[in-house]
């Protein structure tokens, strides 16, 4: 809304000028007329208590004035009701359906509700009636981006462009618009153009940061066009070469880009001097660039170290790889040019280490040099720095042709499963290497072959760093030693709190890791973090009183601390409480939270409105289309997800087990108490009904106190209300877990589809939604995308057995032709590899046995559909299929406790006898 | 006759800690911080770990009250705590049949404590001397020019209310008590600051043993 007030603010003048008459075809009295445009004024000037009353005083005369009525309405949706604003202004739109104005103010209100498309449509029937109303024209721009109706846009840019050409928001609101209907030429083009349109000595072309954003924009657009690197690389030069012509004050940006030219255009040597550059302005520590720079050393011209594909440390070292000759190369380069160079620069020492061999022992001897420093200096975050080393193979990048893959994969990842950690060469040398210095350290206090005395401190971070690094090996029981060794030499650390409060949560005693953090917590009250720690792990408890206290610390103290929590767009804690409880079953206060988190990225998106009008005023073009990229990618975010797949689930569940009205007062099963426990329970609901009759009292009782004493305040109290989503009115959610279960289902799922497709569990819940609506085809797709994203994908096996089975029952009962039919019948088939279902999951079966180490959820995966499958099978079986799930190392990967407790819960429900020693086995957990 | 009760129901305790003289260890570099309501509980475990018993919630709400980071501080070392003391001004505790200048007072060590790894390192030693400093700090320059005074504590950060001021310029001695089997703390205050070891107090604590402490004491004028 201010948006809008501020772009009626600038172009007042306008407005006026383009229609002096009000009420096309009836012209008022003159001084009707100059009441009417006083109207406006006041409207614009945020002056509402006027201009009402001159629009009544219209009225009083024209009480059917259809833009009066229209006015009125528009400062009503401000000052008083929603709905007495819509129905004036639907009054004074059928009173002069040929009036721009009604049009425009029908729009606006549509606009404020977030009714874009209705708005848009309001916009353009103002504009059949005024063609040229700048107005309505910049309004309806802002919509068409913001909805993203690009060509639309642009038809929309141009007409305004066409008819302010002197103002210069208009040409790069232009051009933008050219680029994002991807015609960079024709964009550049309109810049071209508007710099045409300049003085030679206009100001505009002076060096500043307009002038530089709006050349590096242009530079961009010119790389964007296909097979023109070459030329954009010229461009870029000649910026820089007439010093008087120079605008570029963004340095980094250009040596970034002109580099990233260069390698493309193989021009090594300059490409390494233009890093070298970046290097002395002081970016030593960004690992893209050093990335960038070992492509440039090693003339690999494929890599793009501006794609975002490099997280954190991630080099091209760490990433692709590369023979013994060119990490040498590389190493050689860095020991002797760059290290001298620039000895201060962490980033530099650090790359070192994932230059030299894994295994030598010139990475011994470096990582040595490297854990000392950092022990020393006392740095928590040492263990996961360097569990960052721990680089393999990446044995899933088969480029088959995957229809959703977003990011294209590294050749080297990170390790994560204990057992490829503690094989590890990397892991080997540290492991060793923290021994022998605890060693060292316990008895002389030095360092190995040192004699150099070190403070009380350093033994303190070895421990730390040891218990650290055998947490990244899931060796809890031994972390959690030496987190007490620290804790005992230094009770006043925070930090060791942390550490093992999380390993506590991670070996799954969650009540215990609570105590520890919120003892941690307790020693220095301002530390956001640990609170935040403490928080989370009591919703995981299912504490949501007590996480809610912890919460409140940081929150502000005024007002409610939902509120203030949901203001502050807490997602991670709306998330963890929803899933809270969710877990406890209230499915409604479950849906609220997640809901809280929808609300939260729709105000995201529709911050975005901010930035239209703002960044092309700014300039800052380049920075203004990665946003709306950014904001393209919203619905697709990891928390949109979590939120949306909480609902998903919720929902389903509600669709198998509806909820009824009388579940909430919850009556306990009487029957089977015996006579005395009977009388005591029902005494014990009468005193509750009791007592809930009272709370309700005494709250009315304050409702209507707060009437009659103070009308300010209980306006406050509506305008908080308003403000969402606390739901004072149905704190349960009751509201929603009466909607219809897979129609709300539906609709996330929709989004998921359209925003995550390169996602797994997109499909899964697609699969989930399609199969209780009985669309197969949707099903069957769901499933062939979710195989091909992850073809071990947890929950797939399952769902595959779920839909053979469920296949024929509905070919039956189905309607549909018989292609469709065939197709489903081809869909079952593709997926069990031609294979009987019985041969699948002992397929299956069979390659979990052969392998160790696969993921326990597989395991519990294949067990159960094997067991449960096993009543109609002929195929032969095995006499105990135990070893399904017991025969895993407990090393493997994805191994939790969560897991452990359901297998074993799992096995214990079989009618397989297991032998204890497998349970034991998993019990030790 | 207040603070002497409270004394044995624990709250000015005792000083146990385990110093080594023979400091060949490297002196540490530490900062001082105050002590408030959001860190108070590390002055507890401080605390817990240095002594054999343990104080009552009264003590620390008194600390964070006082407010005096002058007299009550932590040792930092590498940005975290490792140590404490917390001393305050008290009218001196008169002696039967010695009628005394009512007005004047002490300075009372309430607890002295180092995390046992980081004793040998001059940690306690700093923080008394802290102590002492800032006492020497305010009386001599109380006798000078005020007005140079006030430059010199805007300097330092260390400007102080008149009241405090006041209080402080009655002080005569500074003084503790410990157990009389301590007797690194013995040492650690006779050798280092030249404490004089005063009268043997019988039965002053409660839950340890032995219960007896000595009153260690030092002269300031």
């Amino acid at each position: 809304m201010n948006n809008h007030n501020s772009n009626n603010g600038n172009n007042s003048t306008n407005h006026q000028s383009d229609n002096p008459q009000a009420g096309q075809g009836r012209p008022m009295p003159k001084k009707e007329q100059d009441l009417f445009k006083s109207v406006v004024k006041h409207y614009e000037s945020k002056q509402y208590k006027k201009g009402l009353k001159a629009a009544e005083s219209i009225l009083k005369k024209f009480p059917k004035h259809g833009e009066t009525l229209c006015m009125k309405g528009l400062i009503t949706s401000y000052t008083g009701s929603k709905e007495d604003a819509v129905n004036l202004v639907k009054m004074g739109l059928m009173n002069d359906m040929r009036s721009h104005v009604c049009w425009h103010v029908y729009g606006l209100l549509h606009r404020a509700e977030r009714n874009y498309n209705e708005a848009i449509k309001a916009y353009k029937q103002a504009l059949r009636i005024d063609s040229d109303n700048l107005q309505i024209l910049r309004d309806l721009s802002l919509l068409q981006i913001q909805m993203r109706d690009l060509a639309g846009f642009a038809l929309t840019r141009h007409t305004i462009l066409t008819l302010k050409p002197n103002q210069k928001n208009n040409w790069l609101s232009f051009a933008l618009a050219k680029q994002l209907i991807e015609d960079p030429l024709g964009a550049i083009q309109v810049i071209d153009a508007y710099i045409g349109t300049l003085d030679e000595n206009s100001q505009e072309l002076d060096k500043s940061y307009e002038a530089s954003e709006l050349t590096l924009y242009k530079n961009y657009l010119l790389s964007q066009i296909p097979n023109n690197l070459s030329q954009a690389y010229t461009h870029l030069q000649q910026c820089k070469e007439n010093p008087e012509k120079d605008t570029i004050v963004d340095l980094s940006s250009y040596y970034q880009q002109k580099a990233y030219y260069e390698l493309q255009l193989e021009k090594y040597d300059t490409a390494q001097q233009t890093y070298t550059l970046l290097f002395q302005r002081g970016e030593t520590e960004n690992h893209a660039i050093h990335s960038g720079y070992m492509a440039a050393l090693l003339h690999i011209p494929t890599h793009n170290p501006m794609s975002h594909t490099l997280k954190g440390t991630q080099t091209l070292a760490t990433t692709i790889i590369l023979t013994p000759q060119q990490k040498d190369t590389l190493y050689q380069h860095y020991h002797t040019v760059l290290c001298p160079s620039f000895p201060r620069s962490n980033a530099i020492q650090r790359l070192l280490l994932t230059l030299l061999p894994q295994g030598s022992q010139e990475l011994q001897n470096a990582m040595d040099t490297y854990c000392r420093r950092k022990i020393r200096k006392g740095v928590p975050s040492l263990a996961s720095d360097l569990s960052a080393l721990f680089v393999i193979q990446n044995t899933h990048t088969s480029s088959q042709n995957k229809p959703y893959q977003q990011h294209q994969q590294h050749d080297l990842i990170i390790a994560t499963a204990p057992y490829s950690i503690k094989l590890h060469p990397t892991f080997q040398i540290l492991h060793t290497l923290v021994q022998s210095y605890i060693h060292s350290l316990e008895s002389t206090s030095t360092f190995p072959n040192c004699t150099k005395e070190e403070p009380p401190s350093t033994l303190l971070w070895t421990w730390f760093l040891y218990s650290s690094l055998l947490e990244i090996t899931q060796d809890y029981k031994q972390a959690l030693i030496y987190a007490d060794k620290c804790l005992e030499h230094t009770p006043t650390l925070v930090e060791v709190y942390e550490l093992k409060g999380r390993l506590l949560q991670s070996a799954g005693d969650i009540s215990s890791a609570a105590k520890c953090l919120d003892h941690g917590r307790e020693l220095d009250k301002q530390d956001r973090y640990i609170n935040n720690l403490t928080t989370k792990c009591y919703l995981m408890l299912n504490q949501e009183d007590t996480a809610l206290k912890r919460m409140s610390l940081f929150t502000r103290h005024e007002s409610d601390p939902q509120q203030n929590i949901f203001d502050m767009q807490s997602i991670w804690y709306e998330l963890d409480l929803a899933d809270c409880y969710a877990r406890k079953g209230l499915w409604g206060k479950s849906l609220q939270k997640y809901l809280a988190v929808e609300k939260h990225f729709e105000d995201f998106h529709e911050d975005q409105f901010d930035f239209h009008a703002y960044c092309i005023r700014k300039v800052t073009l380049r920075s203004y289309v990665q946003t709306l990229q950014w904001e393209d990618d919203l619905w697709g975010h990891d928390y949109y997800r979590r939120a949306a797949e909480g609902i998903i689930k919720i929902y389903i569940h509600l669709h198998e087990h509806p909820w009824k009205e009388t579940q909430e007062m919850e009556t306990p099963d009487y029957a089977s108490m015996t006579p005395a426990e009977r009388k005591k329970a029902k005494a014990m609901a009468r005193k509750q009904k009791k007592k809930m009759a009272k709370e309700a009292e005494v709250k009315s009782n304050m409702n209507t106190n707060v009437n009659s004493n103070d009308k300010s305040n209980l306006n406050t109290n509506a305008n908080a209300k308003k403000k969402l989503p606390l739901h004072h009115d149905d704190p349960d959610g009751i509201q929603l877990m009466k909607k219809d279960a897979l129609t709300e289902a539906k609709k996330y799922s929709a989004t998921l589809v359209k925003n995550a497709p390169h996602k797994y569990s997109t499909w899964i819940c697609q699969y989930d939604i399609a199969i209780r609506r009985q669309k197969m085809t949707m099903a069957l797709q769901a499933l062939f995308n979710a195989k091909s994203l992850d073809p071990n994908g947890n929950g797939l096996l399952t769902r595959i057995v779920d839909f053979v089975g469920k296949l024929s029952s509905i070919m039956e009962n189905s309607s549909s032709p018989e292609v469709v039919k065939q197709l489903w019948l081809d869909g079952r088939d593709a997926l069990l590899s031609n294979q009987s279902l019985d041969q699948y999951v002992s397929h299956a079966a069979e390659a979990v046995l052969e392998n160790p180490l696969t993921n326990l959820s597989i395991r519990l995966e294949v067990f159960q559909s094997y067991t449960s499958y096993s009543i109609c099978s002929s195929y032969s079986k095995m006499q105990d299929p135990t070893p399904i799930l017991t025969n895993g190392r407990l090393d493997g990967s994805g191994v939790t406790v969560e897991l452990c407790k359901e297998a074993i819960q799992c096995l214990k429900s079989s009618k397989y006898s297991c032998n204890d020693a497998n349970k034991t086995k998993m019990e030790k957990w | 006759t207040h603070d002497r009760r409270s004394g044995k129901t624990g709250l000015n305790a005792q000083q146990t800690i385990g110093i080594k003289m023979t400091a060949t260890r490297k002196e540490l570099d530490i900062e001082f911080g105050p002590i408030n309501e959001n860190n108070v509980e590390q002055l507890r475990k401080i605390n817990d770990a240095c002594f054999p018993l343990t104080y009552n919630d009264a003590f620390y709400k008194e600390v964070v009250k006082r407010k005096d980071e002058n007299l009550c501080k932590f040792a930092y070392f590498n940005g975290f705590v490792i140590g404490a003391i917390c001393a305050r001004v008290e009218p001196t505790q008169l002696k039967e049949g010695n009628p005394g200048n009512s007005t004047s007072k002490r300075i009372y060590i309430m607890t002295l404590g180092v995390l046992a790894a980081y004793r040998g390192r001059q940690v306690g030693h700093k923080l008394v001397q802290s102590v002492l400093d800032y006492y020497h700090k305010h009386t001599q320059s109380s006798s000078t020019d005020s007005t140079s005074n006030d430059v010199e504590d805007t300097v330092h950060q260390l400007s102080i209310s008149s009241e405090r001021r006041q209080e402080l310029s009655q002080v005569t001695e500074i003084l503790l008590h410990v157990q009389i089997s301590n007797t690194d703390a013995m040492r650690f205050y006779i050798d280092g600051f030249q404490f004089e070891k005063g009268d043997m107090i019988e039965n002053y604590y409660k839950r340890i043993d032995p219960p007896h402490c000595y009153i260690l004491l030092k002269k300031l004028s």
